[in-house]
């Protein structure tokens, strides 16, 4: 049997040239064949298609710039999903330890007294602390970075923090809702300086946004969060 | 051009620059198929969203050994194109909606034969020049191959040694990516 030369499917399925008749016989019996001829005109079909699509136009940037700020959302998601269910973990069997930890937070609450008593002194404004937090540095970062935040009556949290990792960008700071890590609060920016006093705005409920987010965001005019976290610590009363 | 290979390697890395190539690179294609079954530009850049951050939080899901990474984008972007048209039916608590959005005006235009022109659309694109200008002539000018050789002044064994060699690859990976879209990959959307 006499197999159809591949060259001749080519021109059949490009209907350039007619079957012949000993072709057709061959065709009716041999699937093989007759396979390679449909495919062929399939891919033909398909080929002469593709003249509405080989030269579609790009789409537009702004998809590609909701598609990057979903992406930091998500990273944001998955960064304090696992932290969090670590501390959860750690939680649980501290609790004995809850009267140790009792008396140690009234160990932290004499030395502010202090330094509130020295401020008074510096002849400074006295400032009423009602929520504060101790920042750790997430597991890519130093571990020597640091940071701590006291939020203060009158509505502005004071930040101060040490040996961040260098930017390119800049430091942000955000409150986040560690039960839903993609709904956070802007506070604003550290301006490369140690301490900063940050307004937080009228109406934060600070029991919800209680995770306290130190972000490197890069200078690309993304206003989301960048995914990147350097710090975090959870406001405690 | 780095291959689908390195590229999906870079993006279960979690290299972002690697999803941004992968957009540059089919972004048009996923829109194009989106607009096509969704008949509206709005719905389909949606839609063309959704799928590359599936596409990013999915990303240990992609196996190059499977598919190319075009017929894998577009599976989900089919997928997507689905779970859009069925909430929108629940919406307007008319089913009679999806089945009108969904009945092809055109029996070419089945969300198959969409995918096999981007996807062959796609390896006409990887082919070597000059086997790539040789087809398209015989493709969108409906050329003879004596005419393909007078226009391009290549010997006529040339021309079908292309044409041949051409038509092997566009065939090769329409079987791989294509027919697997339709028969072997037959999820939910098979429906569609």
């Amino acid at each position: 049997m006499q197999h159809l030369d591949p060259d001749r499917l080519v021109l059949l399925a490009l209907s350039e040239e007619q079957e012949e008749l000993t072709e057709s016989d061959h065709l009716a019996q041999c699937a093989g064949c007759r396979r390679d001829l449909d495919e062929f005109r399939e891919v033909a079909g398909l080929g002469a298609e593709c003249q509405d699509v080989h030269d579609l136009p790009p789409p537009p940037e702004r998809l590609w710039r909701a598609i990057e700020s979903d992406i930091g959302r998500t990273r944001v998601r998955e960064a304090p999903v696992t932290d969090l269910a670590e501390r959860r973990i750690h939680r649980k069997p501290s609790r004995r330890w809850a009267p140790l930890i009792a008396a140690a937070a009234a160990a932290v609450l004499a030395i502010a007294g202090t330094v509130t008593i020295d401020r008074v002194l510096d002849g400074r404004r006295t400032e009423t602390v009602t929520a504060r937090a101790t920042l750790s540095p997430l597991p890519t970062v130093s571990a020597d970075a640091r940071g701590s935040v006291r939020v203060l009556a009158d509505g502005e949290m004071e930040i101060d923090v040490s040996n961040l990792p260098l930017t390119t960008g800049f430091h942000e700071v955000w409150l986040l809702d560690p039960d839903d890590p993609t709904k956070m609060v802007a506070l604003g920016n550290l301006s490369d300086r140690p301490r900063v006093v940050l307004p937080v705005p009228p109406g934060t409920d600070l029991n919800r946004f209680r995770l306290v987010d130190v972000s490197d965001e890069p200078h690309d005019g993304n206003a989301t969060h960048s995914g990147n976290s350097l710090l975090r610590g959870t406001l405690t009363s | 051009m780095s291959s689908d290979d390195e590229l999906a390697e870079r993006l279960r890395a979690g290299d972002e620059k690697a999803l941004r190539t992968a957009y540059e690179r089919h972004g048009a294609a996923v829109l194009y198929l989106a607009q096509r079954l969704l008949g509206n530009r709005a719905d389909a850049e949606d839609v063309t969203q959704v799928t590359f951050v599936a596409a990013w939080t999915g990303r240990d899901g992609y196996d190059p050994q499977r598919g190319t990474l075009l017929s894998w984008l577009l599976g989900i972007a089919r997928r997507k194109v689905v779970d859009r048209l069925r909430s929108a039916a629940r919406d307007d608590r008319a089913t009679e909606t999806v089945r009108t959005q969904l009945a092809p005006s055109d029996d070419r235009e089945t969300p198959e034969r969409i995918v096999d022109r981007l996807v062959v659309a796609d390896e006409l694109g990887r082919l070597p020049e000059e086997q790539r200008r040789t087809l398209e002539l015989a493709f969108y000018d409906d050329l003879t191959h004596p005419q393909i050789s007078a226009v391009t002044g290549l010997p006529l064994g040339t021309v079908k040694s292309h044409i041949r060699r051409g038509m092997a690859s566009l065939r090769r990976r329409w079987e791989v990516d294509g027919a697997a879209f339709g028969s072997r990959s037959a999820g939910p959307s098979r429906a569609l």
